[in-house]
């Protein structure tokens, strides 16, 4: 029984790097309809970011985050305002070749300056675990975690209870009508998409300290946050943390109790579930989750 | 430096062709270079159509120049050819893998060349890069042998693209010498012309389960992880064998999905299993959060192999301490005690003179091209000259010992001579520890 617990501990803290991964691309995705398949790669160009400052140019890690958010914010939208802003109006196929050679493009870009080999920074979290009774949770897990939870409830609050978030919503809603009120819209959708590329670069910072990365290693982060967003429910960014814990707890339980071949199978057989039975996902709302096509 | 080639069936003059376009080769030698290309070569000088006819039409001219002095070359310098990883994921890797080739090519070629009946050849290797892709592979291997008239193939870089490119020498019937593709499935096909100077990945852990049971106690429970993929498995299932060989119990075995980011509900099953030696294949990512995680979970094994991992560029910086005695069987290292019966040189030797000109000593992957080379050059000699079919017989027949270790191969074509030694990473540096004889440092068991 203790092992089911501290099994289902591991899974609710794994749950915390899925909502990490999954924030960024859920906000591009439920706002601008642009599944962003080069979001695992802008992941880990932040890691790349994280290891120039911390072991190349020697800052303490506490500026990494912010650096890696940074440029990434900046990458995202001249991204969008000069690349992607102009299929914006395409149908959905069209973006998704975009970004599939936008992951391409950065992988490779990653790969000329950085090389194939594997990193990461070590020393940067404790080596030790938080106890909790008979369970205990490495200090490394729990920061994600919490990173996971703040940056939900940050963009939360950016969405729902400041201007920008409002522009951005009316904006998604109906971009004509955006217009004609006088909003910038490509302005608004090249910050919406530097929003998601700042949360990449700030999941970036947390995979490079307590994982370790490589060019190569971003294809199974865009494959999770897709999973997340859509169990979650798109549009919805309290969603991604729910559907990230989910997540994470049913493979880990898949596991432990079957077979551990099993693992992904059985998260996409809880995606395809959750989509017969409830399309929008669990938190989703009705209109972010159609597809405009 | 030798550069790929923007011209590769230009046989004629490799280098002069290599360094210049062709207008401006064509410009150097002038019309009278050759016979063939008078007629055209007018047309071109009287310099009346287009730049680019005249570079196509020069292009043209030169081909048909240099194509009889295909066969006349081909008995000066014996050419090889190959499809490496130059860029792509597999890069750095196929950079090794190029400078071992090379590095064989330098020193024969200073040396005079190769000596087949009485008379010497130079060497030289014709590279493209397959961008670490597959398919890209098997056609650049299908342009050397069909366009560039390659009869002697050097293998490319991993088992998965090794596997499909044997498809296209056993087609063609020409000897192919693999240096870096590991998987038994690339030798269990019963082809007859792909031979592998390395042992395959199921002979990998070998030395390390033997080396498990030498212990005194022995060590009796063996748990065994890996990553759900075919390398990994098919290393991992040839432990699970050893260990019955050599009296372990097999306490644990599963594989886990690639890419994961939790491996705790595997390890803590394996826990509960009590392993005295923990065996694990997989990508070097998920290598590292394994390592990290045995220590976070309270596993305490008295040894901690890998099939691939720790003597990777990443590995150590990224683990520290949590690096710190595990085991990895290699290929080769500079203290295996073989001397090289061409060269003269011992293990030692090729890694000081290998050093002079790269500034690095090498992992296994330099000396294993060379040996592959080695492996030709041995049966050119035998033969007495270059038909591919006497040429292939020769190979089939081997029995060398180079500074990479003795070379014979069973009739897969697998080389059953070598044994891996097997390395540790003691106060994060790789020594060997085993076998004896080529140890540099005493195993140390973790607990």
């Amino acid at each position: 029984m203790q092992l089911v617990a501290q099994i289902i501990l591991n899974g609710m803290l794994l749950g915390g790097l899925y909502a990490c991964m999954a924030l960024g691309f859920s906000i591009v995705w439920g706002v601008m309809n642009v599944v962003n398949l080069a979001y695992g790669s802008m992941i880990m160009l932040g890691a790349y970011v994280s290891w120039l400052a911390v072991l190349q140019l020697g800052l303490p890690f506490a500026v990494a985050p912010p650096t890696a958010a940074a440029v990434l914010f900046c990458l995202g939208y001249i991204l969008q305002r000069i690349l992607l802003n102009r299929l914006a109006e395409r149908s959905v196929f069209m973006t998704l070749i975009f970004t599939f050679g936008l992951n391409m493009a950065l992988i490779n870009l990653n790969l000329l300056l950085f090389s194939a080999d594997v990193r990461s920074l070590p020393d940067v979290f404790t080596r030790t675990s938080l106890s909790i009774g008979e369970l205990s949770a490495p200090w490394s897990r729990v920061i994600i975690f919490g990173a996971g939870i703040a940056m939900t409830g940050a963009l939360h609050v950016l969405l729902n209870f400041t201007r920008l978030g409002n522009t951005i919503k009316a904006t998604s809603f109906d971009p004509g009508a955006a217009r004609l009120s006088g909003i910038d819209v490509p302005h608004v959708f090249a910050l919406t998409f530097a929003i998601g590329g700042a949360v990449a670069g700030i999941t970036g910072s947390l995979v490079a300290a307590s994982y370790s990365f490589s060019p190569f290693a971003g294809e199974s982060y865009t494959m999770k946050s897709f999973v997340v967003v859509v169990l979650g429910g798109l549009g919805s960014v309290p969603g991604a943390i729910i559907g990230g814990i989910m997540l994470g707890i049913v493979e880990n339980l898949a596991s432990l109790l079957l077979d551990s071949g099993y693992r992904d199978a059985i998260g996409f057989a809880l995606l395809l579930v959750v989509l017969v039975a409830r399309p929008r996902g669990l938190l989703g709302k009705r209109f972010f989750a159609e597809v405009k096509l | 430096m030798r550069r790929i080639r923007a011209c590769p069936w230009a046989e004629g003059d490799a280098t002069t062709i290599a360094d210049a376009q062709w207008p401006e080769y064509y410009r150097v030698r002038g019309p009278g270079g050759k016979g063939a290309i008078l007629g055209l070569g007018a047309i071109t000088m009287s310099n009346r159509i287009g730049r680019r006819s005249v570079i196509s039409v020069a292009g043209l001219a030169a081909c048909i120049a240099f194509w009889p002095a295909l066969e006349v070359r081909a008995q000066e310098t014996i050419k090889f050819g190959t499809a490496l990883s130059l860029t792509g994921n597999l890069a750095t890797e196929g950079k090794q893998v190029r400078e071992g080739y090379d590095f064989y090519v330098k020193t024969v070629n200073e040396r005079g060349g190769i000596d087949v009946a009485g008379k010497k050849y130079k060497v030289e290797i014709v590279y493209y890069d397959d961008e670490s892709n597959v398919n890209t592979s098997v056609k650049l291997y299908e342009k050397l042998i069909s366009e560039d008239g390659i009869k002697f193939l050097l293998g490319p870089y991993g088992s998965g693209i090794t596997i499909a490119v044997s498809n296209v020498v056993e087609q063609h019937k020409l000897p192919m010498v693999v240096a870096h593709g590991a998987a038994s499935s690339i030798y269990n096909r019963g082809y007859k012309y792909t031979f592998g100077v390395l042992n395959s990945i199921e002979h990998y852990t070998y030395n390390m389960v033997k080396m498990a049971s030498e212990q005194s106690p022995p060590l009796k429970r063996l748990a065994l992880l890996n990553e759900n993929q075919l390398f990994s498995q098919l290393g991992i299932d040839g432990a699970a064998e050893q260990a019955k060989q050599f009296g372990l119990e097999v306490v644990y075995k599963e594989k886990y999905s690639s890419g994961t980011k939790d491996l705790s509900p595997e390890l803590e099953k394996m826990k509960a299993s009590r392993p005295d030696m923990i065996i694990a294949g997989g990508y070097t990512n998920d290598m590292i959060l394994l390592a990290r995680q045995i220590r976070q979970i309270g596993l305490a094994p008295k040894l901690l192999g890998y099939l691939l991992g720790p003597t990777l560029p990443g590995f150590v910086q990224a683990l520290g301490p949590d690096a710190e005695l595990t085991l990895e069987p290699v290929q080769w290292s500079p203290t295996v005690p073989y001397e090289d019966a061409m060269f003269g040189w011992t293990a030692k030797g090729y890694a000081e003179a290998f050093n002079k000109v790269y500034g690095h000593i090498p992992d296994y992957h330099p000396i294993q091209s060379g040996a592959a080379l080695q492996v030709f050059q041995n049966a050119f000699q035998k033969v007495g000259g270059f038909d591919p079919q006497k040429v292939r017989d020769a190979i089939a027949a081997t029995d060398i010992v180079t500074a990479y270790g003795p070379i014979r191969f069973n009739d897969k074509g697998q080389n059953i001579a070598k044994s891996m030694s097997v390395v540790q990473i003691q106060d994060g540096k790789p020594v060997v520890v085993y076998p004896a004889d080529t140890a540099e440092a005493k195993l140390k068991l973790r607990h």
